[in-house]
């Protein structure tokens, strides 16, 4: 991995159109501008973990075998407070 | 009372007041916004997010404190707002939200997303899939039969 140390107001460019400016320097976050195509998708790497996550649950679908198979390792009882009415 | 006939759940009715909205969709389905929470005796404690508008498409899901009884949410402000809850605060589990963490079944044991809850506003039934930018928690956490029995016991 490329390491480069930069301060606030300071950029790094990826290619000729990508450009990731550090707008802010906080205690434990950094505010990062960043400027690049509109067909490049720019989010954040915890939101494509969850959007693959949500595409392999619903793809795989419930099998009864699997239902059945998880329910068996499930208890019976769930807290009243955490159930849907 | 609407019924609508499912791919995996077969036909389910419910009440219209008891529609869940997701104002932004959930990541990798921005375009499905309405969905209803199904429960059966034969398949508690799991709960069924069915959509609303595309019959095959439903998630598994589980109360996120019982895979985890100690997990601590952490909402966006932006997320609150767009549930219609104070931003200066994270909401009771339970009590103001519902907080549930969509299974994957997979071959190698079933998984559990904590990174990414939904989350579901029990006033106004607005939810978001919250995903989580601190705490440490895993998009593939395995489930734990004696966490679960002990967080449902």
């Amino acid at each position: 991995m490329l390491m480069m140390s930069r301060r606030e107001g300071e950029t790094i460019l990826i290619g000729d159109a990508i450009e990731i400016v550090i707008t802010h320097i906080g205690r434990t976050r950094v505010r990062v501008g960043i400027r690049a195509p509109r067909e490049t998708a720019v989010i954040a790497r915890e939101v494509k973990l969850v959007r693959d996550e949500n595409r392999a649950a619903a793809v795989a679908g419930p099998t009864r075998t699997a239902l059945t198979g998880l329910i068996a390792r499930l208890p019976a009882a769930q807290s009243p407070a955490e159930t849907l009415e | 009372m609407s019924t609508l006939n499912t791919k995996n759940l077969g036909t389910i009715s419910w009440e219209p007041g008891s529609e869940i909205e997701f104002p932004r969709g959930l990541p990798g389905f921005e375009e499905r916004r309405r969905f209803v929470a199904v429960r059966f005796t034969h398949t508690d404690p799991l709960i069924f997010l069915q959509s609303l508008e595309e019959p095959a498409l439903s998630f598994i899901t589980l109360p996120v404190r019982a895979v985890d009884p100690g997990y601590r949410l952490a909402v966006a402000a932006a997320d609150l707002r767009l549930l219609g809850l104070p931003a200066n605060r994270q909401p009771r589990v339970g009590i103001e939200v519902h907080c549930l963490a969509v299974l994957a079944l997979r071959e190698t044991g079933t998984t559990a997303n904590l990174l990414g809850p939904i989350v579901i506003n029990l006033k106004n039934l607005k939810a978001v899939q919250a995903v989580a930018q601190a705490g440490g928690y895993s998009h593939q956490q395995v489930l734990s039969v004696q966490e679960t029995a002990a967080a449902c016991s």
